[in-house]
């Protein structure tokens, strides 16, 4: 990094990566240029005719004008999130000659890529499929089983991939069909360049295993989904591929590691030999790789807003950027990304980044912000419910950044609705006594005293140990039926269970695929989680807050399940209680849950209740009895866990053209600016397959922007 | 895509008339006998509405192969293929499923009476009705448990979850099946270990039926059924389906 100022104070000695990882060694210069206090109009050899628009005047005193910008950054591309579209975005942009600069709120680099399953569904043709077509092993012979699929399922191409992603028969469990809705542009787009985002990523250090299915959105017609892996081994070495079982989560199944925040799962029957995947086998592929290529990071920066040289016309120039500490919880140090080369210490309260070619926005979704997804569901502002992730994001992760910026500047949203479809974009979670109930972590990332309790994953089966019931004590649903999302098997995207036939049976745009008589066949939502929402006595105007949610039971449910109430599963952190009658159990969690914010007034006479139906074995409330045996809670002692409310997916976002490029609501593009992955709009594919994609032509693009 | 079909069949039984048309020759008695015994031994594989899951497991419904009482009955007795062998079943027993799976859905073959089952299966090679252990005696090792705890990861933690819940640790997984305790025990009573084997090996792991030895399969078995609190004993579970389908699964007496 060429530096133009001594203002060295700050920047921390990097820190030796641990795990006996070698770090990346940077290979050449980037060009980012540190520029305090110079004036943008000069810096950036703008003649006064490029400043002056229709709309000048509104410029004076606002804090998106030109005028008052001092730049205390240069670079050619300022990519906001280091998740999977902005890593992708980062490294493709600073392969086309770029230097490249990525701010985000976190300490560490990955974003929800690093919590994922890491099935990344692509397709159109892609060199994973091709591969797996003739059999071959991977490049570097790791990998020593056959093909999962048989080539015909395998047969793919860009037309069968665009034809599927516009299918207007594929229906999810709701009934609504979610490729109807998918932008044309951007779905086109997606599909012509999954081909080479797939090469691109195993041309940066990221091994796919054989392809299985396909994932979430990605269309029916083949199979298209491979999940990541690296090779157990001696030493973490990414240019190796292999990883050690510390690092991996998996020496001990009580801990995980600060390579990886969630445990790694086997993968080794579909690879040959001992290997493990999840999204740590993507995310720190890619940050080692964009760290060795001379990406830039600033870490502790949370992306606040865009630089536009009018408010609502004209180039975007940058962006403005605050500090966003992340601290240890228990040490109080500033938390350290794990590796950190590349790293700029950057400390000031906010700081100006001036994008000469182009500004991308991947700093994610909007399910972390409850007022902006109350715009979906209004119970669901409710903030004890939080976003998946959220002791590894911090409180900034989801906020809706993008939407926010984007919007102040005259961006057009799109694909909105699509919010209110699938199973994972709401759904009440199975793993109880932690606010972090999406995910899994263990002792042993930093970021695990957030959370404090692992949480105890009951399963759908748990259900039928307790009685769930509402912040006033109140029993609302039939506790059986109320973890199930709206699904008959373990998937069910459009995509991948939402039609009657699947791969090759399948007839993209066949009006038998939504016939009335299959949709009544499909739908089966139980509505659990509106009941868990609904308005009860103890909510209260204007929010009428549904509160938070407890699961009941005593000590035979666990001598039934052989449930783990301890560390790290529980904790004495407000999510988990115990007592010996259920009147002080009550009280406890009254005074001891920071969201409780009435006291659970009808509890004793819920259990009383239902240790009469339970004797009865009648439930005439709920019918309990005709889904699972119901048990008595009347062994003391009595136990207390949450049960949590997830938001985990963001569908809709900002609207973008097939380049990523950023369109306001008169239709025209906002020069200079990008976005992809949960931050951009209008195409219904979950999770890393439309990051990577939309991150890999948004770089493509923003590379070869004029300079401004 | 492997592994995927089942749903689609299952979507399609709305498309075929589900009423059972009993011939005139059929006993009612025996025809709903046999439904019963078909809802708790056969349905699994072969559906409700005897479609099946082609080609893995065969439709009964429209299948010229009923036509031949004996081939039927010698099958339910012996198994065949990734059919389990049903040595609890009685000769009665036999002839009143077999009436029903020629008679129900799209096919009406008529009755196999008793007197046919019986000499059907008075030729050499066919055993008699035998005597059946619980999963509950001790038919298992430890270290035929370790070794499945040792497998089960790779093979079937992916989508049933490390506590055998049907929890999945990939949170964008939704529920499976539970593989251990109430839950299973519920939905596996009174079938044998034959018929959970054969099931598992022909449909399982999802994404790679097969995949696994039929000793890894045994061996998960045993981890599942020491993780639902069943005692070990002194010989291996083996996986002989004709061993195994005298092991009747069942809550803990």
């Amino acid at each position: 990094m060429a530096k133009t100022d001594d203002d060295d104070a700050r920047a921390g000695a990097p820190r030796a990566a641990t795990g006996g990882g070698d770090k990346p060694q940077r290979k050449g210069g980037n060009g980012l240029t540190r520029r305090d206090f110079v004036r943008t109009g000069a810096a950036a050899g703008l003649g006064a005719g490029a400043l002056l628009g229709p709309d000048q005047a509104d410029a004076q005193g606002t804090s998106t004008g030109l005028d008052d910008t001092t730049w205390d950054y240069e670079v050619d591309v300022v990519i906001a999130g280091a998740g999977c579209a902005g890593l992708t975005a980062a490294i493709r942009a600073r392969d086309l000659g770029a230097s490249v600069l990525v701010v985000d709120s976190n300490f560490d680099a990955g974003g929800r890529m690093l919590l994922s399953g890491a099935h990344v569904s692509l397709g159109g043709g892609d060199p994973v499929q091709g591969r797996d077509m003739t059999g071959e092993s991977d490049r570097e012979g790791f990998i020593t089983v056959d093909p999962v699929e048989a080539p015909e399922e395998l047969d793919d191409s860009v037309e069968l991939l665009f034809a599927d992603l516009n299918d207007w028969s594929v229906l999810d469990t709701k009934a609504q069909s979610a490729y109807r809705y998918n932008e044309r542009d951007v779905a086109r787009s997606w599909a012509e360049n999954c081909p080479a985002t797939r090469q691109f990523l195993i041309d940066n250090y990221v091994r796919f295993a054989r392809v299985s299915g396909g994932h979430h959105g990605g269309g029916l017609s083949r199979a298209r989904g491979a999940r990541c892996f690296l090779l157990l081994g001696d030493r973490t070495d990414i240019k190796a591929g292999t990883i050690t079982a510390e690092d991996a989560g998996v020496a001990d199944p009580e801990r995980t590691s600060p390579f990886a925040p969630v445990q790694m799962n086997d993968l080794s029957r579909s690879v040959g030999s001992p290997a493990v995947s999840n999204g740590v086998a993507l995310a720190r592929p890619l940050d080692f790789s964009a760290r060795e290529k001379g990406v830039e990071f600033m870490f502790h920066r949370h992306f606040d807003e865009l630089v536009r040289e009018q408010p609502f016309s004209g180039r975007v120039l940058g962006i403005r950027a605050h500090y966003s500490p992340r601290h240890h919880p228990e040490t109080g140090e500033l938390l350290q990304s794990y590796w950190q080369n590349g790293n700029v210490e950057e400390q000031r309260e906010t700081v100006s980044i001036r994008a000469r070619r182009a500004v991308i926005l991947a700093s994610g979704g909007h399910a972390g912000n409850p007022e902006v997804r109350g715009m979906f569901y209004p119970a669901l502002r409710e903030p004890a419910f939080p976003t998946s992730g959220y002791a590894f994001q911090g409180p900034h992760g989801q906020d809706a950044s993008a939407l926010i910026a984007g919007l102040r500047i005259g961006a057009n949203l799109a694909g909105m609705q699509q919010n209110l479809s699938y199973p994972t974009t709401f759904h009440i979670a199975t793993r109880l006594g932690t606010r972090d109930a999406y995910t899994t972590m263990m002792p042993g990332h930093p970021t695990f005293g957030f959370r404090q309790s692992a949480g105890v994953n009951v399963g759908n089966v748990g259900f039928e140990e307790f009685i769930a019931v509402n912040q006033v004590g109140k029993r609302f649903f039939n506790e059986v039926r109320l973890p199930l999302k709206p699904t008959r098997s373990s998937y069910s995207y459009p995509g991948d269970r939402g039609t009657p036939n699947e791969g090759l049976e399948h007839t993209p745009h066949d009006w038998r695929n939504c016939r009335q008589d299959w949709v009544r066949e499909m739908y089966n939502y139980d509505h659990g989680l509106d009941a868990a929402l609904a308005v009860n006595e103890g909510s209260t105007a204007p929010h009428y807050y549904s509160g938070p949610l407890w699961a009941i039971f005593d000590q035979e449910a666990i001598e039934r399940t052989g449930w783990e109430l301890r560390a790290p599963y529980v904790a004495d952190n407000g999510y988990s209680f115990k007592a010996d009658t259920i009147t002080e159990l009550a009280e406890r969690i009254a005074a001891g849950h920071e969201f409780q914010r009435v006291p659970l007034a009808h509890l004793v006479d819920t259990v009383a209740t239902w240790n009469s139906y339970a004797a009865a074995g009648a439930d005439p409330d709920f019918e309990r009895e005709t889904d699972a045996p119901m048990h008595p809670i009347a062994t003391p002692p009595f136990y207390a866990l949450s049960i949590m409310v997830v938001w985990h997916d963001s569908y809709g976002g900002l609207r973008v053209n097939g380049r990523q490029q950023i369109v306001d609501m008169q239709g025209q593009v906002i020069p200079g600016l990008y976005a992809g992955g949960e931050a951009a709009g209008g195409i219904n594919k979950h999770g890393l397959g439309k990051g990577h994609v939309q991150g890999y032509i948004a770089g493509t693009n923003a590379a070869v922007e004029p300079t401004a | 895509v492997k592994g995927l079909r089942i749903v689609g069949v299952l979507g399609a039984t709305f498309l075929i008339a589900t009423a059972a048309v009993a011939q005139p020759v059929v006993d009612s008695v025996v025809f709903e006998q046999g439904q019963e015994l078909y809802q708790n031994h056969c349905a699994l594989c072969h559906q409700d509405a005897g479609t099946g899951n082609p080609p893995t497991f065969p439709s009964l419904s429209g299948n010229d192969h009923l036509e031949d009482p004996a081939q039927i009955v010698r099958t339910i007795r012996q198994g065949a293929g990734t059919m389990p062998p049903f040595p609890d079943l009685s000769t009665a027993e036999i002839s009143a499923v077999a009436t029903y799976i020629r008679n129900a859905w799209a096919n009406s073959f008529g009755a196999i009476t008793t007197a046919e089952a019986t000499a059907a299966l008075d030729v050499d090679g066919f055993e008699a009705e035998g005597d059946s252990a619980s999963v509950w005696d001790g038919v298992f090792t430890e270290t035929q448990a370790e070794r499945g705890r040792a497998a089960y990861p790779g093979a079937c933690a992916l989508c049933h979850g490390r506590r055998l819940n049907g929890a999945p640790d990939d949170p964008d997984m939704a529920a499976t099946p539970s593989l251990a305790r109430a839950r299973f025990l519920r939905t596996w009573d009174g079938k044998s270990l034959a018929t959970l084997f054969e099931y598992t090996r022909a449909t399982m792991p999802q994404d790679n039926p097969g995949s696994l030895t039929d000793e890894e399969y045994v061996d998960v078995i045993a981890y599942m059924l020491s993780v639902g609190g069943m005692p070990a004993g002194e010989v291996d579970l083996q996986p002989d389906p004709e061993d195994l389908a005298r092991v009747v699964i069942e809550p803990q007496p």
